[in-house]
């Protein structure tokens, strides 16, 4: 027997409401706006630094030299994107990443042959 | 030369700093407590050695919850299994207590690491389980490093940055006396000036039960009968969690600091007869005290406090017994034995550097630990000195032993000041 999938719920568990509810509507309405609410507080969550900090981020934020992302914080949060919208990032798509805007743009990208009710 | 200690950490079952655990010591206050796994209660284990003050039963280490005063960054938290986290907060205890900064011992080649542990159950079957879900397509990018048996080495030693030397043990419940005895060559060697030496096990469903399949656990309900080393109602070990670290230092590399003791030797010997077993007249454990006194250049004689390995199984406490009685009865020498996991349980791995810890407490502190469970002694253990209660008397000359399956025996004197001359 196959396990199934973890369920989305689990792993937005410890984001706030709107995080939550800005999943629902990329799920139900195909929302690209949305999944930029998602990835945004992806980022947050996964960047290094103490838990409760809150770096100010924007689309040209750059992970890297913004946000001192290190190779192992990219794969969790790329880990994180994968499992909560169920795509693949290959370590091609990965490497074209700079910015905020560059990873929801991967995101969308991947997500489009499966959006809305696919 | 004999290396100092001037550093101890402590998270265990009885304490989570020094001064609640030599209180515990020296009252025989135990830290056993009920426990249910996996929402069975028909198992029968009912008893551990818990953690208070941490909350690490999630594998994600976003929900766990420690003590208040330590924050760490999230590059640390992400590449640890709980009982990572243990031994984090134990080495920055053990670090404080020596007067030294993380800052002192960062990418410092004459400080080394050694750890051990038996990595983490818990994780590896959670993270292997997501991995197999979605049928190898992806799974957690720190599984490995927070997962294996080497998570202790290699999380603290990219967080400390360590470049004398890292390296972990994995020998059982001898495990963190091996990380111990061979930081101790390395420092004899000339190789380093200081060791951070910490053992850690974490306490759940995975690290236990698989101990209760081999029969290995006491039944028992009761958590002051549970754990009851040497007593002829003895019926198996009780598990634990926890980690102890210690800080041992090159005497002239000291920076002036008072030692707390001195690590005056260390001996090891195989017994060479079963997988899980001991020796049923505990031949291994035998050679390897010997060694250990003759590494500190004493005789048995010296010796006025045993911390004995016994784990309150059948058949480890007589091995054991009979070692000691060869060794010590035998010649008419009565030191002081005490069995400190009737107080703690068994931390497995953490063990040995948590025994050697109470050592070092016993030494500084001027007392002996008793044996407060013990009811009526095993006949193998006629002619030992079993107190019930703390002796308020300074041990000079500490022997301590660790034995894990596959008949690994490992030994350590533990000694004053005065007695050791480092």
């Amino acid at each position: 027997m196959t396990p199934t999938p973890p369920s989305p719920k689990p792993l937005l568990a410890r984001f706030p409401a709107e995080v939550l509810a800005a999943y629902e509507r990329h799920r139900t309405q195909g929302d690209p706006d949305a999944v930029q609410e998602v990835v945004i507080a992806a980022v947050i969550d996964y960047c290094p630094g103490r838990p409760n900090q809150r770096p100010p981020v924007g689309d040209s934020t750059r992970l890297i030299e913004d946000l001192a992302y290190d190779s192992v914080s990219i794969a969790e949060l790329v880990f994180f994107l994968e499992d909560l919208f169920d795509l693949t990032i290959s370590n091609e798509d990965i490497m074209q990443v700079r910015t905020i805007a560059d990873l929801r743009a991967c995101v969308i990208r991947k997500l489009a042959p499966k959006a809305p009710g696919a | 030369m004999s290396p100092w200690v001037t550093g101890v950490g402590l998270i265990t079952p009885v304490g989570n700093d020094r001064a609640s655990v030599e209180a515990s010591l020296r009252c025989g206050n135990h830290g056993i407590a009920p426990v249910e796994f996996l929402g069975n209660p028909d198992l029968p284990v009912k008893v551990a050695g818990t953690i208070k003050g941490f909350a690490v039963d999630s594998p994600n280490w976003r929900d766990w919850a420690w003590p208040a005063g330590a924050a760490f960054p999230k590059e640390v938290l992400r590449g640890l299994a709980p009982h990572g986290l243990y031994a984090l907060c134990a080495v920055e205890q053990a670090l404080a207590a020596a007067g030294l900064a993380p800052g002192d011992v960062a990418e410092d080649p004459g400080t080394g690491l050694y750890c051990a542990s038996a990595g983490s159950a818990m994780l590896l079957h959670h993270n292997l389980a997501m991995m197999r879900a979605v049928r190898g397509a992806r799974g957690n990018p720190m599984g490995v490093v927070s997962s294996i048996a080497g998570t202790l080495n290699f999380n603290l030693a990219a967080h400390y940055r360590i470049t004398g030397t890292v390296c972990g043990f994995v020998s059982a419940c001898a495990s963190s006396s091996h990380a111990l005895g061979y930081a101790i060559d390395d420092l004899r060697l000339g190789r380093l000036r200081r060791a951070i030496v910490v053992g850690a096990e974490e306490l759940n469903a995975d690290s236990l039960l698989p101990f209760a399949h081999m029969r290995a656990l006491s039944r028992q309900s009761e958590p002051a009968l549970a754990s009851r080393p040497f007593d002829r109602e003895r019926d198996g070990f009780v598990g634990a969690g926890g980690a102890a670290a210690l800080i041992l230092e090159v005497p002239e590399s000291a920076r002036g600091q008072t030692p707390l003791a001195v690590a005056a030797g260390w001996g090891q010997a195989a017994d060479g007869y079963s997988v899980a077993a001991p020796h049923p007249e505990g031949a291994g454990l035998l050679l390897a005290m010997g060694r250990a006194l003759a590494d500190a250049r004493i005789d048995a004689g010296a010796i006025d406090h045993v911390s004995a390995h016994a784990t309150s199984t059948p058949v480890g406490d007589r091995a054991e017994a009979v070692a000691l009685g060869r060794l010590f009865g035998s010649r008419g020498l009565r030191p002081s034995v005490t069995a400190t996991k009737a107080l703690t349980g068994h931390g497995l791995s953490l063990a040995g550097v948590m025994q050697a810890a109470f050592c070092v407490l016993s030494v500084a502190g001027g007392f002996m630990p008793g044996n407060p469970h013990l009811e009526a002694a095993g006949p193998e253990c006629d002619g030992l000195e079993l107190p019930r209660r703390t002796v308020d008397r300074a041990p000079t000359a500490i022997l301590s032993n660790s034995c894990g399956f596959g008949g690994s025996n490992v030994c350590h004197v533990i000694g004053t000041p005065g007695r050791f001359t480092g």
